[in-house]
């Protein structure tokens, strides 16, 4: 006679072994999640398609706002000197000249140097004229720009009424080349050179030595834009702002870093935010909806093998492992395809006039957050696998 | 005076394999409740073979949910092997079949993305087997079920002989003290159904496990060491004699 079964051993068996059945359960998901190999390209394109689009919009959101604080990143100025409420570098309100000299005064600046800021046209040799934005520096504080110089020399500027053009619109202007002769608001002046890709939303910068500006654009000596000042070494740039602004009351002091901040918000606010977050959010969502859906679908297909499953002793808690595996695989798919999607269009279509950029916090935040949005996606499959009885096999 | 004998202990009675009284089982509540098992009785010994028969809808498939802890019943008790099954919280059910039960399925109902070796091996390893271990008992069940040469073919590549082989293969594979067939026979053509209950009689006896088949397939009856009549909810107050559905 057989001894009797012990059924509290065998109970303790088969709750042991935890791991191997969690690595078999994650097995068995990506083997079935790979077996409907249609549903399984389904899903991983809807993963692409959120992943691209996401990604693209934002790469030019980020290359829009690039192109609008430009001028502050590569302008080499600790801080900058605004007319009051200023929202962007760009032509507008005016400052008096005073401020250069008070922030020149001012301990703890090694230079400070001013800037002006003035829309322009340049007439072209066939008739019509194209808007420019012209910029006049100060050469000797190399504050200001311009950078990226691709033909010519920015000395060149210090010869009378020569300027730097804009590169990508050479035809444009009437096929411009070193030498070439034009009028900017009715002056002749001479091509000494051209800049690449400084083309912000607006007309192209144009840069000129800070005389040949002010004559150019009408702007009085005793007055300009913006003064760019930079801080000696070892002196705090914070302490400097401070002393600045109790000593130019009538302007607004920010540093590099805080004057870019606050481009880009006032951007992002008026303009940008709303039509690339709306675009940006539309591929998530449609992202969204197509693994929902598909990984609920692919529930409903394969409905017995999961209570099959159920049956055969798997808890919710197995089958929640497997649905979140195959969640974390079509995420690990499609951002790994969709990235490589991105990095070649934005290659693709970057230009002068338009940068794609993906920041690598981006490439790194995207498959987190595909993994995020396609489990959330598998709630409504995994509530129906939750839900199920396993009772339905003898069905 | 000479010392008197001891008398030996009885080695202890081993409990019923199943032991189910007055289970009831009621679906939907009010108007539309149906009483699918009305106080059923019904007892299993360690080993046996047994035939759960009688006509669609008398609740035979109920019974036998409930005896697999895939289905609670409403009232009455059940233990299998002397533990009580009814009245566990549903998340201890699992453990339980996974511990005692071998399930065969109307539909084989393997898992079509696995081959044949991988849908006896995954229930070796959901039990905590290692990969070695359960990859070795599954590749011995299937040759004992004629299918070695088969292991690597998926669900789709196999005939539904062969497939309901691969089935007895999962159900006892872990060597369950406990085996439920459910119609095991009703896919399948009158000699591989005969053929395939004798193969689940073979290797269910070669493991000791007890045997529990729900069926109205009169043509392997006959293989049964007894068979149960259930009628309208309730066991029938006399075993069918074999050859008789």
């Amino acid at each position: 006679m057989s001894p009797p079964l012990d059924v509290e051993a065998r109970l303790r068996a088969a709750n042991q072994g935890r791991a191997r059945r969690a690595w078999a359960i994650t097995a068995l998901g990506v083997r079935m999640m790979l077996h409907d190999k249609s549903k399984f390209v389904g899903t991983v394109l809807g993963v692409i398609f959120a992943v691209v689009l996401a990604n693209q919009q934002l790469g030019i959101l980020f290359g829009l706002l690039d192109k609008n604080t430009m001028l502050i990143d590569h302008a080499g100025a600790d801080l900058w000197i605004v007319p009051p409420n200023t929202t962007a570098a760009q032509a507008g309100q005016r400052l008096s000249t005073q401020l250069l000299y008070q922030a020149r005064a001012t301990p703890g600046v090694a230079h400070a140097a001013p800037l002006v800021v003035i829309g322009s046209s340049v007439s072209k040799p066939g008739g019509g004229s194209e808007a420019i934005t012209l910029i006049g520096v100060e050469l000797e504080s190399h504050l200001g720009g311009p950078w990226n110089v691709v033909a010519g020399d920015v000395g060149a500027l210090r010869m009378p009424d020569t300027l730097l053009f804009e590169d990508s619109q050479r035809a444009k202007f009437g096929g411009l080349n070193i030498g070439s002769v034009r009028e900017v608001n009715g002056y002749r002046v001479r091509v000494g050179g051209f800049v690449w890709g400084l083309q912000p939303f607006g007309p192209p910068y144009t840069y000129a030595q800070i005389d040949t500006a002010r004559t150019l654009g009408g702007v009085p000596t005793d007055q300009l834009n913006f003064v760019l000042v930079e801080v000696a070494p070892g002196a705090s740039a914070a302490a400097v702002a401070a002393e600045l602004r109790t000593r130019c009351p009538d302007a607004d002091v920010y540093s590099r870093a805080d004057f870019h901040t606050k481009v880009v918000t006032q951007l992002l606010k008026d303009q940008l935010g709303v039509s690339f977050g709306t675009s940006t959010s539309f591929g998530l969502v449609i992202g969204f909806i197509i693994v929902a859906l598909s990984m609920f679908s692919s529930v409903i297909d394969n409905l017995r093998e999961f209570g099959t499953l159920k049956a055969l002793g798997l808890t919710n808690g197995d089958l929640t492992r497997m649905l979140i595996v195959q969640s974390l695989c079509y995420a690990a798919f499609g951002s790994l395809i969709g990235i490589g999607l991105v990095g070649f269009m934005a290659r693709g279509i970057s230009s002068a006039n338009l940068a794609v950029i993906v920041p690598a916090w981006l490439v790194a935040l995207t498959p987190v957050v595909m993994a995020l949005l396609c489990m959330l996606a598998s709630i409504l499959a995994l509530r129906r696998v939750r839900k199920l009885e396993p009772g339905m096999v003898f069905r | 005076m000479s010392a008197p004998t001891p008398t030996p202990t009885p080695a202890p009675a081993a409990p019923l394999a199943i032991d189910a009284r007055g289970v009831r089982k009621v679906f939907g509540s009010g108007a539309i409740a149906y009483e699918a098992l009305r106080g059923v009785d019904f007892a299993v010994a360690p080993g046996e073979f047994l035939m759960l028969v009688g006509p669609s809808g008398s609740g035979k498939t109920t019974l036998l949910s409930i005896l697999g802890c895939v289905l609670t019943a409403t009232a009455g008790e059940v233990s299998l092997f002397g533990h009580r099954v009814t009245g566990r919280k549903d998340r201890e059910l699992p453990a339980i079949r996974r511990a005692l039960i071998g399930f065969v399925f109307q539909g084989h109902n393997l898992i079509a993305a696995l081959p044949a070796l991988d849908n006896v091996r995954l229930v070796l390893e959901t039990r905590g087997h290692s990969r070695a271990a359960a990859t070795a008992e599954a590749s011995e069940l299937l040759a004992r079920v004629g299918l070695g040469d088969k292991r690597w073919n998926r669900p789709a590549e196999m005939s539904g002989g062969q497939l309901q082989r691969v089935a007895i293969a999962r159900a006892v594979a872990g060597a369950p003290p406990l085996v439920l067939a459910d119609e095991p026979t009703a896919a399948l053509d009158a000699h591989t159904g005969l053929e395939a209950t004798q193969l689940l009689l073979d290797v269910c006896r070669e493991r000791g496990s007890t045997v529990v088949i729900v069926t109205h397939d009169s043509r392997i009856f006959h293989l049964a060491e007894r068979i149960v009549r259930i009628e309208d909810g309730r066991i029938a107050p006399d075993p069918a004699p074999k050859g008789d559905s």
